[in-house]
């Protein structure tokens, strides 16, 4: 164990931090306040993804067995019950607790794989099966504003970007394995979109909590796109200057909110697509190491500048 | 006291305060008090220790690969390139440093092995295993980095689990228990040990780390294990009872523990003994694996309300609520929670030849990957 006392009071003593804020800092470091917030946080989504994986595997191998129909009717009845702690949270006006933020996550899940599960079943849309996850993205898009829930609207973007054929699995983030230029088109249509949505969300409800949610899709999504341009000839003409603009409007998002994240973007996503432009076409391995090690010590003495002046700049 | 090569632990105890406080009225007169130390934000930290190792491998790139005097060479320049960051540019925990120097070290380390190795000793391996172990073990301790110590004791409770002494051992008490219970009690003991005052913040970091992860890799090695000698493994009902009684007075001390002492990590270590547990458990039981998972889903969900619940008014000083409204990088972690969530929930769509216009959906989105 360690305690930052001495420090502390020491500042208080040299009138360096008032009063309030040295007793807030004294209670936590003395333990006399502790929050169970992450723990509660970790149990709720261990609770979630087990569930959903238990109920994704009913799903696959017991259609025959229970029948569609009841299937249907116990995911509806359990995203609905699921949903209930955040129904009475905005019934009663009162904010929702983490507790009901991650059932309400549930029964925004569990939606998801009842309407999946129909359309396999029923093949409601027929061969426009795809289109289903527009409709996904629409209805978490209405239960993310309808209970103020960012992490719903994360599933929403997430359903969003699939209908647009931009994956979020692992390869999707190594574009080099496969990568196209009408991926890298998709996912760019994809952020407009979603930067689109941004905005007006920001112009209709100008307290709006989501701003950073569809901030961090829209950023990835579009240096994704931007990246999947730069490996193909001619598209790279227009890749390159985009992913600079892209990296450009990211460092500048970072410094004006202070959020380090899209510091990291702007830097490492442009240090990626320098590389994968320049290295290929440089002969022999000294050269093309040699020339990557530059831009790798220049991304970081970057990196390391920008995340000062952030701090710097930082209230 | 100023550290030269090294922060002191008055000026780490700074830094410490200036994370905690963060103001920018602060922030001058506290990097002022830290020495002059100049650390990073945990984001910029992890690209940066990923920069670091990317330079040292192209360092051993340009170097060529034709013998192994390269390795010594490249790790050399890494190892001093991250001391020159840390003696002039004052550097502590930023990132790179730590990635130059973690790779250094392990590059030095593979060169002592190529000079000790010899192929028709049995031990060679062992030896070799054991010295890049040592070198992530150094690094780590030279740089206060707890991710790059917990990693080498890791290594080292596996290094152990492979030995022949273990081997031996583990004809009478079942296989992979030597990896189990000499990480169990290393866990144990970082638990005893975080009891005592420690001057560096980083020491402590340690020994969370090592109370958190340890009991968790420790039984990810056995179960392993387990699995591949499921079929000639005649002890493996005793071994599970030893495991399980393990794990419950680990996770009932990390618990108590945690609680008296008001620390997350031993709280984490706990949470991780009983995931464990879940999983042990799981093998006595005649539940089909869905059901097993909607039960253990079902109570870390009513853990969670019931939790919430009680702690919704502070009882004792303990809440639910969070204390900080500052965002970090447990948001973020949240978002794409949801979202790798929000991809994996889903049943298989049948697969369509159809044009499709939006895009393909290609995965399920809140809806359709068919991958459980």
């Amino acid at each position: 164990m360690h305690t930052l006392e001495p420090e502390l009071r020491a500042l208080h003593a040299d009138g360096m931090i008032d009063d309030a804020t040295a007793a807030r800092a004294l209670a936590r470091d003395r333990g006399k306040v502790f929050s169970l917030h992450l723990e509660l946080r970790v149990s709720m989504y261990a609770g979630v993804l087990l569930l959903m994986a238990g109920v994704g595997m009913i799903l696959a191998r017991n259609l025959d067995r229970i029948g569609p129909l009841v299937i249907l009717l116990a995911i509806a009845l359990a995203a609905v019950a699921c949903a209930v702690p955040a129904i009475r949270a905005r019934l009663a006006d009162r904010p929702r607790t983490v507790v009901a933020d991650y059932l309400l996550l549930l029964a925004a899940l569990l939606a998801s794989a009842g309407l999946a599960y129909a359309e396999r079943q029923f093949a409601m849309l027929g061969p426009l099966w795809s289109w289903h996850l527009l409709l996904l993205a629409v209805l978490h898009a209405a239960i993310a504003y309808a209970f103020s829930s960012p992490l719903v609207l994360a599933v929403s973007l997430t359903s969003l970007a699939g209908w647009f054929g931009v994956g979020g699995a692992v390869s999707d983030l190594m574009p080099f394995s496969y990568s196209t230029p009408a991926l890298g088109s998709r996912a760019l249509a994809c952020a407009a979109v979603i930067a689109a949505w941004r905005h007006r969300d920001r112009r209709a409800r100008p307290g709006t909590t989501f701003s950073e949610v569809f901030d961090h899709f829209a950023a990835n999504l579009a240096f994704w796109g931007a990246l999947a341009w730069c490996l193909e000839w001619p598209w790279l003409a227009a890749g390159l200057p985009l992913l600079a603009v892209l990296a450009f409007l990211s460092v500048r998002h970072a410094l004006t909110t202070g959020r380090e994240a899209f510091l990291v973007y702007g830097v490492v996503y442009a240090t990626i697509g320098i590389c994968s432009v320049i290295a290929p076409r440089l002969y022999g391995m000294t050269m093309t190491f040699g020339f990557v090690l530059v831009v790798v010590c220049v991304a970081a003495t970057t990196l390391w500048q920008l995340r000062r002046r952030l701090r710097e700049a930082r209230p | 006291m100023t550290g030269r090569w090294r922060i002191s632990p008055d000026e780490e105890r700074w830094l410490a305060v200036a994370a905690e406080l963060d103001s920018a009225a602060l922030r001058a007169d506290l990097t002022e008090r830290a020495g002059g130390w100049r650390s990073t934000g945990p984001l910029a930290r992890i690209a940066l220790f990923i920069l670091g190792l990317v330079a040292a491998a192209l360092v051993l790139g340009i170097s060529g690969f034709r013998s192994e005097i390269t390795l010594l060479v490249a790790g050399l320049v890494a190892a001093l390139a991250a001391e020159w960051l840390v003696v002039t540019k004052r550097l502590f925990a930023s990132g790179v440093e730590e990635g130059l120097c973690v790779a250094g070290y392990l590059l030095v380390a593979a060169w002592i092995t190529t000079l000790i190795a010899n192929p028709s000793g049995s031990g060679a391996g062992l030896i070799s295993s054991l010295v890049l172990i040592a070198a992530a073990g150094a690094a780590g301790l030279r740089l206060l980095n707890p991710l790059v110590t917990t990693c080498a004791v890791i290594a080292f409770v596996y290094w152990v689990g492979s030995t022949a002494a273990a081997d031996a051992l583990e004809q009478a008490i079942g296989g992979g228990m030597t990896s189990f219970i000499v990480g169990c009690s290393l866990a144990l003991l970082s638990l005893v040990l975080g009891a005592r005052e420690y001057r560096r913040p980083a020491h402590d970091r340690m020994l969370d780390w090592l109370v958190v992860t340890l009991p968790v890799a420790a039984y990810a090695q056995s179960t392993s294990w387990r699995v591949y000698a499921e079929l000639d493994y005649a002890g493996a009902s005793a071994s599970r009872l030893v495991t399980v009684a393990m794990l419950l007075a680990l996770g009932t001390a990390m618990l108590i523990i945690g609680l008296r002492r008001r620390r997350h990590a031993p709280l984490l270590g706990f949470m991780g003994c009983v995931a464990c547990l879940a999983i042990e458990l799981r093998g006595v039981t005649a539940l089909a694996t869905e059901t097993w998972l909607i039960i253990c889903g079902l109570v870390a969900l009513v853990a969670g309300v019931v939790l919430d619940r009680y702690l919704r008014e502070p009882r004792n000083g303990l809440t639910s609520a969070a204390l900080s409204s500052r965002e970090g990088p447990l948001d973020l972690l949240q978002t794409v929670g949801a979202a790798v969530l929000a991809q994996r929930t889903a049943s298989e769509l049948p697969q369509s030849d159809a044009p499709v216009s939006g895009g393909g959906g290609k995965f399920g989105g809140g809806g359709a990957s068919g991958s459980y």
